[in-house]
């Protein structure tokens, strides 16, 4: 094929043209905002993802422009292709909003809403998700379902008790190692991602289920309740990686790099190197590279301005002139009492990057 | 007596065995098949015929076969569906364990007309003696030239291969099915594709029923056309039914669909009337999954008509007062069956069998046990109905798979016409412990309104 075939797809009354072949949903979020239907297992740089989670399902009311009879079901758009003439109602459909309330519902049912102790709290789809198009409370009146912690090896904690299910970790550790040693075993509610045999997961590139999970199961044990997200600034950087393109985010606050993790797209992917690879990154990025003279740090990194994270970030932000000097004619502001003389709370020598797990008194009482 | 064509000679002694069944005039429809007809002429045998799929839904069989894609080089698949796990269902366990050679025959028949040369039969675990009797079928028939290389001198090659699933109902389900036979974990593919187009190891593929290939026999043998007359409309041919529950004579069945539902249950010939002068309150008629009946609507259709045991007759009304002859698995509970425990035990079946894949299915079905547990149990509240009802709404038909259908389909109807016992948990809690609701109006005379 010499020219690419364009096909004609209207989704909420928007029309399009997006390549053959194209999903719904890619086609959805080309137009963005809420016409793109939330995914939380679809997960466009891994084969085979998505269908699962139903949260993306929309109503197709005209087929094609061959066979303009709707479908008679609701389709889950991650894994249907657009075809010419195709009518897909999103958020303009009661059905839509009505199962997909369904959905964020039995999603929650056995989620136990742990966020303000979760680490992925502020970029947790889940919890985008909930705001976005649940309902304020539950009608579930039962005990929820429980798994213990368990490590994956030394840097990645599983806590099974928060997964959904959405498979995205047994592709990335299938796609991306070349020996898979966790998948899902048992079935229905009491199906869990574990390891097969150990409970260690030996791969350069492991870390980045991290990346793809979108509830805090998988979480990094280098930053486990270090910081929250929105106390950090995200930074992009690079290193020359003999493993992986080196191209990251930083999590800094102040100087010091909290986190590592790959760059993000606004629909939570990773992003592309310029090479046209997915930027998967490996673990010595991730894990190991904690000092920021490590990195080439390239700039602030532009997160969504209506996530949490960008809370505090302005951009184009004017300061108001400091006056103190002009009222005190040219002297510099004279330095009372450094509070750190009179208390030991808040060591300014403690790095808190460095140490393990979270900080509590003991750390600062030494 | 009706027409039989599967089991017409089960009750032959020695008919496991080739001899007899060769004796018998076994293997005719392999002979005529392979050597006067041609691939195409067997499907469009198997579309005059009529004949539907066996297994729970329903689909044209003829039509299936046609759309099997034919793209040059590629091998093609022809796998047998005996992962037979549907509660109420045990019909193609008869006949695998009784006639194994009359569903080798019939594969032997299908994978010539869909060109399949590794034609596997999938078992569910728990048929383990099974698959010895399918195993020495197949050897026996390898042995007398039925299988293997150039059968016939037709030059047409086929093996059967059996393999056993390791007990999982969902893998039943085709694409699970197919997912499991590759040895990887038995979750339903996402559909389109199709396995028409692309199922085991990506290779076309059409699954089928044991009873829909068996069936393949008497259409080659008789003709699509003569097949096709008996019965009535589109249900053609002969249909098992495994009947249990709270009847005289459990067991399978063969009928042809022109028998009434009353017949059925109550004549000597087939389930004998209802154990221990009992009366009947409901039936499940097609396997765990279809939708309950009261007595009232079993027996004769919402508009005053006689319901028969058919495709048709059985769906008359559609959900609202209808139900689904599905895989034929016929379950009859008697006035002192509590309907909201039975609907319980079906929910914990589907809450643990489904597979954990998509969200609705598998947080649904442990929702609606959990309901229906409390309610069970005296403890439920009168908001529980309504909640579970709006429960199997949001999975019905949002899922990958049917699962998630009929593990919603079994709450919905016994919401819907059964209503009343479920109030009757919640507002004599104490009494419902004690005592079952009993038959009350269930089997009342409806009353059919009368238009000018």
């Amino acid at each position: 094929m010499s020219e690419q075939q364009l096909f004609k797809v209207t989704i909420d009354n928007i029309t399009i043209e997006v390549p053959a072949g194209t999903t719904v949903l890619q086609a959805a979020r080309s137009i963005g905002g809420d016409v793109a239907p939330p995914a939380m297992c679809f997960y466009s740089k891994l084969e085979g993802s998505g269908g699962k989670c139903r949260t993306c399902l929309v109503e197709v009311s005209k087929g094609s422009e061959k066979d303009p009879r709707p479908m008679p079901k609701l389709v889950a758009s991650c894994r249907t292709t657009v075809m010419d003439g195709m009518e897909v109602k999103n958020i303009t459909s009661p059905k839509v909003k009505d199962a997909r309330a369904g959905v964020v519902e039995f999603l929650l049912l056995n989620h136990p809403l742990d966020c303000p102790i979760c680490d992925q709290a502020g970029e947790c789809h889940l919890q985008d998700l909930g705001y976005e198009h649940g309902k304020e409370g539950t009608r579930y009146e039962f005990q929820r379902r429980t798994f213990k912690k368990y490590d994956l090896g030394q840097y990645i904690q599983l806590h099974m008790t928060r997964c959904i299910l959405c498979y995205r970790c047994v592709f990335t550790a299938d796609q991306l190692t070349e020996k898979r040693e966790h998948g899902v075993l048992d079935r229905g509610d009491h199906a869990q991602i574990a390891t097969f045999i150990e409970k260690n997961l030996h791969n350069d590139f492991i870390g980045n289920v991290i990346d793809v999970c979108p509830v805090g199961a998988l979480t990094d044990k280098t930053f486990r309740f270090k910081n929250r997200v929105w106390f950090l600034k995200p930074l992009d950087a690079h290193r020359d990686c003999p493993t992986c393109s080196g191209r990251v985010t930083l999590w800094n606050r102040g100087d010091e790099v909290f986190r590592v993790t790959a760059r993000k797209d606004e629909w939570g992917e990773i992003e592309d190197t310029p090479d046209g690879k997915t930027g998967w990154i490996c673990n010595t990025c991730r894990f190991e590279k904690k000092k920021t003279s490590d990195w080439m740090i390239e700039g602030p990194r532009n997160v969504n301005r209506h996530s949490v994270i960008s809370q505090g970030h302005y951009v184009g932000l004017q300061k108001p002139q400091e006056t103190i000097e002009k009222v005190l004619d040219g002297r510099q502001p004279k330095l009372l009492m450094d509070i750190h003389n009179i208390s030991d709370v808040n060591k300014p020598s403690v790095e808190l990057s460095a140490i393990n797990g979270a900080a509590t008194s003991s750390v600062f009482n030494k | 007596m009706g027409v039989k064509l599967l089991l017409e000679k089960a009750h032959i002694p020695g008919i496991r065995t080739y001899e007899v069944y060769r004796r018998e005039g076994g293997y005719r429809s392999v002979e005529k098949a392979l050597q006067s007809m041609t691939p195409e002429a067997i499907v469009e045998e198997v579309k005059k015929s009529g004949l539907r799929g066996r297994g729970g839904a329903g689909f044209p069989a003829g039509m299936k076969w046609s759309f099997i894609a034919k793209p040059e080089g590629v091998p093609r698949h022809l796998v047998c569906n005996a992962d037979e796990s549907e509660p109420g269902t045990f019909k193609d366990r008869y006949l695998m364990e009784f006639l194994p050679h009359l569903l080798i025959e019939g594969l032997i028949v299908a994978s010539f007309a869909l060109g399949s040369n590794n034609t596997y039969i999938y078992i569910r675990g728990e048929y383990a003696w099974i698959v010895d009797i399918l195993e020495t079928a197949i050897n026996e028939a390898k042995a007398n030239g039925w299988l293997g290389e150039n059968i016939l001198n037709s030059g047409f090659d086929c093996n059967i291969h059996v393999q056993r699933g390791a007990g999982a109902y969902i893998c039943g389900e085709e694409t699970a099915l197919i997912e499991s036979l590759e040895g990887k974990r038995g979750n339903p593919r996402i559909k389109p594709p199709f396995p028409a187009i692309k199922g085991l190891w990506q290779r076309p593929t059409v699954v089928n029923n044991v009873e829909t290939l068996a069936a393949v026999v008497p259409i080659i043998n008789i003709g699509g056309d003569e097949y096709a007359k008996i019965g009535v409309g589109r249900s053609t041919g002969t249909k098992l039914i495994s009947a249990c529950g709270n009847i005289n004579k459990p067991g399978v069945y063969e009928i042809d669909m022109t028998v009434s539902v009353e017949e059925f249950i109550y004549s000597d010939e087939y389930c004998g009337g209802i154990a221990n002068g009992k009366r009947l309150k409901a039936c499940i008629p097609g396997g765990s999954s279809v939708p309950i009946l009261p007595a009232n609507l079993l027996l004769k259709t919402a508009k005053g008509e006689t319901r028969y045991m058919n495709y048709e007759s059985l769906s008359d009304g559609g959900f609202a007062t209808g139900s689904m002859m599905g895989s034929g698995g016929f379950i009859i509970l008697d006035e002192d069956q509590c309907i909201v425990k039975n609907t319980y035990t079906l929910a914990r079946f589907y809450r643990h069998e489904s597979c954990g894949q998509c969200s609705p299915c598998r947080e649904g079905t442990g929702w609606m046990e959990k309901l229906l547990l409390r309610l069970e149990k005296g403890e439920g509240k009168m908001s529980d109905i309504d909640l579970l009802w709006d429960i199997q709404r949001k999975i019905e038909g949002n899922t990958i798979c049917p699962l998630g259908d009929a593990a919603a389909w079994p709450v919905a109807a016994a919401i819907r016409h059964f209503r009343d016992e479920f109030e009757w948990h919640v507002t004599h809690a104490q009494e419902a412990q004690t005592r079952n609701f009993g038959l009350a109006h269930y089997a009342d005379p409806i009353h059919v309104p009368v238009t000018a």
